[in-house]
């Protein structure tokens, strides 16, 4: 007999539940929850149907020992036992720091901080990173830096009451399906939809302003916006003037960058940026919604903080249905950030390098621990290459597809000395290790997921797991107990009770108010409602005051020229989740997009006399691919788009790793290619 | 047979009769959600408003199912094992609208060419439904002839008036149910079948802005070519929702997976015309518009079902399409547009 249990999806940021049916430890059924304040009994296809994944007879159901070119079966013990004689003869020949733990945006809360814990408890290093470095690092630096919390400022739902919505760098239709469900319910109720991207997504179509700027012109686009709402008048003085500071400066920054400068600049119309400021400003109830078109960038921190400015300057913050609210792309990236697992932070954002937070997790911990602050995931490969970093540990990553010049991720990840990689299937990324671990799906454990609304929620276990594969949290906790670390931890209920004690913005979190539904964070208390609007009458920066940033348009790293003509963004798509490993699994996804493509001008496909869903190469300084083509009039000339989900035709080996020099984020969204026939 | 009556707080002990011999499904709440379910595991909620989310199809017509497996291990012979679900049901409190949404699956699995794997959950299944005493909150059931009460397509029917059901047996199958039970019932008196009326009467009447279903399966072919198709699309996020929760909508897809070296298993999924890839073709795509899936959904649904089978209509008004729809894409809402011309 079928039984339904009710847990929140694994796929993006929106954090929607629905209950898995399941009969004879198999998935037969998915049915939504109209009584999910996001969902609210709505799902998108993956919701729907991306679940197959989990029954893929590709599953790795027990551990893998490198052997040849290939890999045998083992045991676990003795999958740890070379794991632990691998990590103590490089921690005893080059030190603590020359292994790196790379943790997971997809598993849960419970495991995340328990990997960051085993890489500072066991390890003793800080080389804890996940792929929030390659999307939203920029937003954790550049919000933490104007409003003291690098997270969306505000709800979900409350998106639905805005008045005006300006949604930069973000195809929500296809990325955050429920919450365009929120922005399009908002256009219904008469708001005004304002749209900035390169592509005319879907959200265009409705939108009152299109603007089509050119890729990495963001800054100059708003500041042309914020120079105008200056000159006529429309800045929200009395706001400026109590919740802020720094004005002046950044007033100065943006004075010579009129609508004019900036139409040129962005290739928008003068009169499309003034249009766009004057809806902006003349609402109360205006929100910014951005994601990785503003934040994958090597502009990405000052892209965000442009935000912040914008939405300062006309008091649209810290109040209903305005903020600045950025779409955390995977289920649990923001709580993979919100549990350390950073190089520079414990959980809760406390810095390792601040001497009190260090003192407190080394009493609670038992143990001394790192103050340096450790390699981000991005300098994790340059460190890798150069042969300094000798291992690293990998738990449901899988950087062969999703680093950028993955040429470079390849040669990096082959010359480690010792590679272990924990994962549900045989990624590219686990083809290369030493050692594979079995992990399990979400429909397999329990813990929780933090959303792109800070909402944390439980994820509950439908069916065992499958074959000899282990919940991540326990292999950490079985992996640190064998290195003579002692975890104790009945469940994932025990391991959230360390987590509220430690962290102040978790702490009034607990499985027992789980069950009443999600919380928001922060939540300091047992009794605290938790927090859905941030910045309410005061910002959580240090003084409680917003800082405006002075902030100058830069230029994109690599800029087309004669030889690689056209720019490369690159994206994803509604069907497909990241590297494909989930959802090409899945027969409904597979069928609409079984591979990759790429997306070009109509004007620009006629002129090189390439036709519609033929065979192309595309190539960069870095590499090349064969790719199918897609033409469309839904991109700028001189602009092409490539999802990077398809393995074959990987969007990865074209872009470069041009970092933002604050948040190490490599920009995706602008590169040099050039397209030939193949 | 006679039409009965059985006092409310008896409902209980009739349920838990069945128990022994049938898994029984029945109205409780979740989370807050109505949904079916199983009798020993959920508590019945016998007095509630609208229907859950998800049609009871999904008892005859799962979301996934096993059809058969194949094991060819021996080179010499394939085993084959079929999988048929011969559970016996009996499901407590359908609607109206999912009762005539049933019927419309019979007609399409049970026809001509008799689908086994619906056929054998089909035939265990008794359905008990539940007339509605009034409308939901996006039901437009009355203007599609199927609801808010039945008027057939059930084993038994009850209506509730009040502290008493009334008690409509519709089938052999039904009058069998009730059989060792009959101690609880009672004969419904004329005033008993009045009240019955009133009920209906003044729940039809509750019902407001109703789209004009009757005609539009004559007005719409001449909205084939109209902008309509691509302004009512132009949100649409491709996720399925709408036919998935359709009673009556039966599309499905087959896939061979592989359970390990030996085995797999012909699955069965639900199917959606809203996606690309349900036309998608080795040359092209006949439906490559989503303004054509849309066109698609609603002429399925009223005008191609009537001209298939007898003037029976697609849609059963239950409302779930617009419930369940991120970007409420609204079928009342396109039958409202195709009045004037």
């Amino acid at each position: 007999m079928q039984k339904r249990i009710l847990t929140t999806c694994e796929f993006c940021g929106c954090g929607c539940n629905f209950y898995l049916g399941v009969e004879n430890e198999r998935v037969t059924a998915i049915h939504p929850s109209p009584s999910h304040h996001v969902s609210q009994g709505r799902l998108c296809i993956k919701g729907w149907q991306g679940h197959e994944y989990i029954h893929s007879k590709e599953r790795l159901k027990t551990p893998l020992i490198k052997q040849g070119n290939g890999f045998r079966e083992a045991s676990w013990d003795e999958a740890y036992e070379l794991i632990i004689s691998k990590f103590n003869q490089i921690k005893k020949q080059s030190g603590s720091d020359s292994i790196a733990v790379l943790a997971s945006a997809k598993c849960t809360n419970e495991e995340n901080y328990l990997l960051q814990k085993f890489a500072r408890t066991v390890i003793g290093t800080n080389n804890v990173d996940h792929c929030a470095r390659l999307c939203h690092a920029s937003t954790v630096a550049g919000l933490a830096t104007t409003f003291g919390s690098g997270a969306m400022t505000n709800s979900i739902n409350e998106i639905s009451d805005a008045e005006v919505i300006f949604v930069i760098g973000s195809n929500t239709t296809e990325q955050h399906p429920l919450i365009a469900s929120k922005i399009i319910k908002a256009v219904k109720k008469g708001a005004k939809l304002i749209v900035a991207d390169p592509r005319e997504i879907q959200l265009a179509k409705i939108a009152d302003l299109y603007m089509c700027h050119r890729p990495g012109s963001d800054v100059a686009l708003m500041n042309g916006m914020m120079n105008y709402i200056i000159a006529e008048g429309l800045a929200d003085e009395e706001f400026i003037k109590t919740r802020t500071e720094g004005f002046e400066e950044f007033k100065n920054a943006v004075a010579d960058c009129t609508p004019q400068q900036a139409s040129q600049m962005s290739g928008v119309p003068i009169d499309d940026i003034k249009r766009a400021a004057k809806t902006y400003a003349a609402s109360k109830k205006s929100t910014i919604i951005y994601s990785m078109g503003i934040t994958q960038h090597t502009t990405g921190v000052d892209n965000v903080m442009s935000c912040s400015n914008l939405a300062m300057l006309t008091g649209n913050i810290g109040k209903q249905s305005t903020g600045v609210n950025p779409l955390r792309g995977q289920n649990n990236v923001q709580g993979a950030c919100d549990m350390g697992a950073l190089p520079a932070v414990f959980s809760g954002y406390q810095a390792v390098g601040v001497d009190a937070n260090r003192q407190k997790f080394e009493d609670a911990w038992e143990v001394k621990l790192p103050g340096k602050g450790g390699l981000t995931a991005t300098e994790m490969m340059e460190h890798a290459a150069s042969g300094s970093l000798k291992a690293i540990y990998i738990m449901g990553e899988n950087p062969m597809i999703s680093d950028p010049d993955i040429n470079h991720t390849e040669k990096a990840l082959k010359t480690l000395d010792f590679l272990v990689v924990q994962d549900i299937f045989l990624t590219e990324t686990a083809k290369l290790a030493h050692v594979v671990l079995p992990g399990v799906s979400f429909a397999e454990k329990d813990g929780t997921f933090t959303s792109t609304e800070r909402m944390v929620q439980r994820v509950r276990k439908a069916i065992n797991p499958i074959g000899n594969s282990k919940p991540d949290w326990q292999i950490i906790v079985e992996l640190s107990n064998k290195c003579g670390y002692k975890l104790n931890y009945a469940s994932p209920r025990e391991i959230m009770q360390e987590i509220a004690r430690l962290t102040p913005s978790y702490a009034g979190i607990s499985y027992e108010r789980l069950e009443n539904g999600g919380l928001c964070w922060p939540c300091p208390a047992p009794d605290h409602p938790g927090t859905p609007v941030l910045h309410k009458d005061k910002f959580t920066r240090a003084g409680g005051l917003g800082k405006f940033m002075p902030i100058k348009y830069k230029l994109p790293a690599e800029l087309p020229d004669s030889e690689y003509p056209f720019v490369l963004t690159t994206g994803r798509i509604g069907f497909h989740y990241h590297t494909g490993t989930m959802t090409r699994k899945a027969w409904a996804l597979d069928r609409e997009i079984p591979t990759g493509y790429v997306e070009i001008n109509k004007n620009d496909a006629d002129r090189l006399s390439i036709g519609n869903n033929q065979m192309i190469k595309v190539s960069s300084r870095r590499g090349e691919i064969s790719i199918k083509s897609r033409v469309v009039k839904t991109i700028k000339e001189g602009v092409v788009f490539i999802p990077f989900h398809f393995a074959e035709a990987a969007a990865n080996k074209l872009t470069a790793a041009n970092l933002d020099p604050v948040a190490k984020i490599p920009e995706y969204k602008v590169c040099a290619v050039k397209l030939e026939r193949a | 047979m006679n039409i009965l009556k059985l006092e409310k707080s008896k409902l209980s002990g009739l349920l838990k009769s069945w128990n022994d011999d049938f898994e029984v499904m029945v109205p409780a709440v979740e989370n807050g959600n109505l949904v079916f379910g199983n009798l020993g595991d959920y508590e019945p909620v016998l007095d509630f408003n609208g229907r859950p989310l998800l049609p009871p199809k999904e008892f005859m017509f799962p979301q996934i199912e096993k059809t058969f497996s194949f094991n060819a291990a021996d080179n010499t012979k394939i085993g084959i094992e079929t999988h048929l679900d011969n559970t016996k049901r009996v499901i407590w409190g359908i609607r109206p609208c999912d009762l005539k949404g049933i019927k419309t699956l019979d007609t399409i699995f049970l026809s001509k060419y008799v689908d086994a794997y619906y056929e054998a959950r089909r035939n265990n299944t008794i359905l008990m439904g539940l007339n509605c005493n009034e409308p939901c909150n996006y039901g437009f059931c009355s203007s599609c002839q199927s609801g808010p009460f039945a008027n057939g397509d059930f084993d038994i029917l009850f209506t509730d008036l009040g502290s008493d059901y009334l008690v409509n047996i519709g089938t052999k199958q039904g009058e069998k149910a009730v059989s060792k039970s009959l101690k609880l019932f009672k004969t419904a008196t004329d005033a008993d079948q009045k009240k019955a009326s009133d009920i209906e009467a003044a729940s039809r009447k509750a019902f407001k802005n109703l789209p004009a279903m009757a005609t539009a399966q004559q007005r719409l072919p001449q909205y084939w070519d109209d902008v309509l198709w691509k302004q009512e699309s132009v949100n649409c996020i491709l996720c399925g929702g709408c036919n998935f929760v359709c009673p009556t909508c039966h599309c499905f897809n087959i896939e061979d997976v592989a359970c390990d070296k030996q085995i797999s298993t012909r699955m069965r999924y639900w199917d959606s015309c809203q996606l690309g890839g349900f036309t998608q073709m080795a040359a092209e795509n006949t439906r490559p518009l989503q303004e054509e899936r849309l066109r698609q959904r609603i002429f399925h649904k009223i005008v191609y079902t009537p001209d298939l089978y007898d003037g029976a209509l697609g849609c059963t008004g239950c409302g779930r399409c617009i419930e369940v729809c991120p970007v409420e894409i609204d079928i009342t809402h396109i039958i409202g547009r195709i009045k004037v011309k």
